[in-house]
């Protein structure tokens, strides 16, 4: 699906991500561990457009590719879902949904803006992801944090995009809506999406992932299935940089 | 109950000092007082209505009032001078224009905050208009079918109040119905989430720029029109009052965000109270007051979104 060869990022003497070596299978929930500066952000930047790589090759479905912008990404099939989620809170949920690429009709350069088959298919991709919203013309301020998780994973569903990337999704949330964003993320699978979650937490990663890449120090030091883990011995290798009986 | 307040609030506040005036302002509730009073806000809800362009992008325009007058003694020079009427109209509209244009690359290329870049600008355009004048104002008995632009009455109504109507109508449109009015709403909304869906913040931001300009461009020519006259600061008095009338607008209708109809009432008010307040033998100076008075409860009701536009915070 993604794989990338030799990827390296150097920030002037610092060596964030010092070749890494990474396959993203179809179909999968990828976990990406990691502890503070062990290079997940500057991967997950690099694999999402919004920088790029100082060495390395990165191929998306076969294909030798670079993006340009995160939405260049987005383009080809690539969604990342940020930590802050890229929402404007004060817009209607159907707006955050078809932001940048709103549905219009009408005839030639003479187009208006679709308002009711945009409200419907928001509802529809929410619905798809299980989420309890149905008015989709509220406000995203209006939301908990678990809702608005799903309001930026819609869009995703919108771009049709068939990877997503979610950078520390439950990070901010609490525990009922972390279990709310973990069905989200099984949803997402179900629908037949391939997920690369960077998470801190690893019993999430044990809860939803299939395999996890620990990262230590700009390289990948484990690449396993999670099956057989539990989230206290996925710390441990997180720690140790190694795997742990 | 309390959304209704926010939404309503000081809609409803104007309405209960539209009601205050006819019971004791005298000849207040005269129709044709009624319609003066649409007629004299016309000029600056115009003005409003794209001053409201350039904040919903998240940028402040603080040149559109002197923008209009160097575009009227553009217009009005070269109508005195014998120029034809379509040539100095289309002169007003380009200046206007072509200064919004000028706001919105300095803010998005030159990266010059829009508090700035446009204050500056403004300078420029008062500068460039007493130059054109040398300081007096051109007078003449123009083309009546120039004045009529401004003088007018259709069925009854002046013109001006349809100028206004259209230009609201339009902008309306624009900001509800097309992508590009969707597009400059996100980037005021979330700069950076409109960014990463790519839109095109930049362009954006310089078109709500451009826009501005480009009415302070026709309001340049309504108001020549309007006056048979042209002077280098005929517009001045507007910067304030059209400001007022967009941040008196958000508050109501879409709290916290500027928007055409609360732009729209916002003037209406602000034409009722000064007309009513002149009606009441009030001095000239108060309106000035009421106005501060407005500007300062606006903003403390919405301070966000203007603190975001004048210090990007």
């Amino acid at each position: 699906m993604l794989s990338v060869r030799g990827l390296a990022k150097r920030y002037g003497a610092v060596q964030a991500l010092a070749g890494v070596d990474l396959d993203v299978r179809p179909g999968e929930v990828l976990a990406i561990c990691g502890d503070n500066g062990a290079g997940k952000s500057t991967l997950i930047k690099i694999v999402s457009g919004a920088e790029t790589a100082s060495d390395g090759e990165m191929r998306l479905r076969g294909e030798a590719v670079r993006f340009a912008s995160p939405h260049d990404a987005l383009r080809r099939g690539l969604a990342t879902i940020y930590q802050d989620l890229a929402l404007a809170p004060r817009l209607a949920i159907y707006q955050n949904v078809f932001m940048g690429a709103e549905l219009t009709r009408g005839v030639g350069p003479l187009r208006v803006l679709d308002k009711p088959a945009m409200i419907e298919q928001a509802r529809g991709y929410l619905a798809q992801l299980g989420s309890s919203v149905t008015d989709t013309t509220r406000a995203v301020a209006t939301l908990s944090g678990g809702q608005r998780q799903s309001v930026a994973i819609a869009r995703a569903l919108r771009w049709n995009a068939d990877i997503v990337v979610m950078d520390e999704p439950t990070a901010a949330l609490g525990v009922k809506e972390t279990a709310q964003v973990l069905d989200l993320i099984r949803a997402l699978n179900a629908a037949g999406k391939t997920v690369v979650l960077i998470s801190h937490n690893m019993a999430d990663v044990v809860a939803v992932a299939h395999r996890v890449a620990i990262l230590k120090q700009g390289r990948k030091v484990i690449d396993r299935p999670v099956a057989g883990l539990d989230a206290d011995t996925l710390s441990h290798m997180v720690m140790a940089g190694r795997e742990v009986a | 109950m309390r959304g209704f307040v926010q939404t309503y609030g000081t809609a409803l506040a104007g309405l209960a000092v539209f009601l205050f005036f006819v019971v004791f302002a005298p000849n207040f509730a005269n129709p044709i007082n009624l319609l003066n009073i649409l007629k004299q806000i016309s000029f600056l809800a115009i003005l409003g209505i794209g001053f409201t362009f350039a904040l919903t992008t998240g940028e402040l325009d603080l040149s559109f009032a002197n923008l209009a007058s160097l575009a009227a003694v553009a217009t009005g020079g070269l109508i005195h001078t014998g120029y034809p009427i379509p040539v100095a109209i289309l002169a007003g509209l380009a200046i206007g224009t072509a200064g919004g244009a000028l706001n919105g690359l300095l803010v998005t290329r030159v990266k010059v905050p829009s508090l700035i870049a446009t204050l500056a600008i403004a300078s420029i355009a008062n500068g460039f208009a007493f130059f054109l004048t040398a300081g007096v104002a051109f007078v003449g008995r123009w083309d009546p079918g120039f004045v009529a632009l401004g003088r007018a009455h259709v069925a009854g109504v002046p013109v001006l109040v349809l100028w206004m109507a259209g230009t609201a109508l339009v902008a309306l449109f624009v900001l509800k119905n097309t992508r590009l009015g969707i597009h400059m709403v996100c980037t005021g909304e979330a700069e950076e989430s409109a960014r990463l869906a790519g839109i095109s913040v930049r362009l954006m931001k310089g078109l709500g720029l451009t826009l501005s300009g480009a009415l302070a461009g026709v309001t340049a020519v309504l108001l020549t029109a309007n006056l048979s006259s042209a002077a280098p600061t005929m517009a001045g008095d507007y910067l304030l009052t059209a400001i007022a009338a967009v941040l008196l607008g958000m508050t109501m209708f879409e709290p916290g965000r500027p928007n055409v109809l609360g732009t729209l009432v916002g003037g209406v008010v602000i034409g009722v109270l000064s007309n009513g307040l002149i009606l009441m033998g009030a001095d000239y100076y108060v309106q000035d007051i009421v106005l501060g008075l407005i500007i300062i409860g606006s903003v403390a009701l919405s301070a966000s979104t203007l603190k975001k536009a004048a210090f990007g915070v």
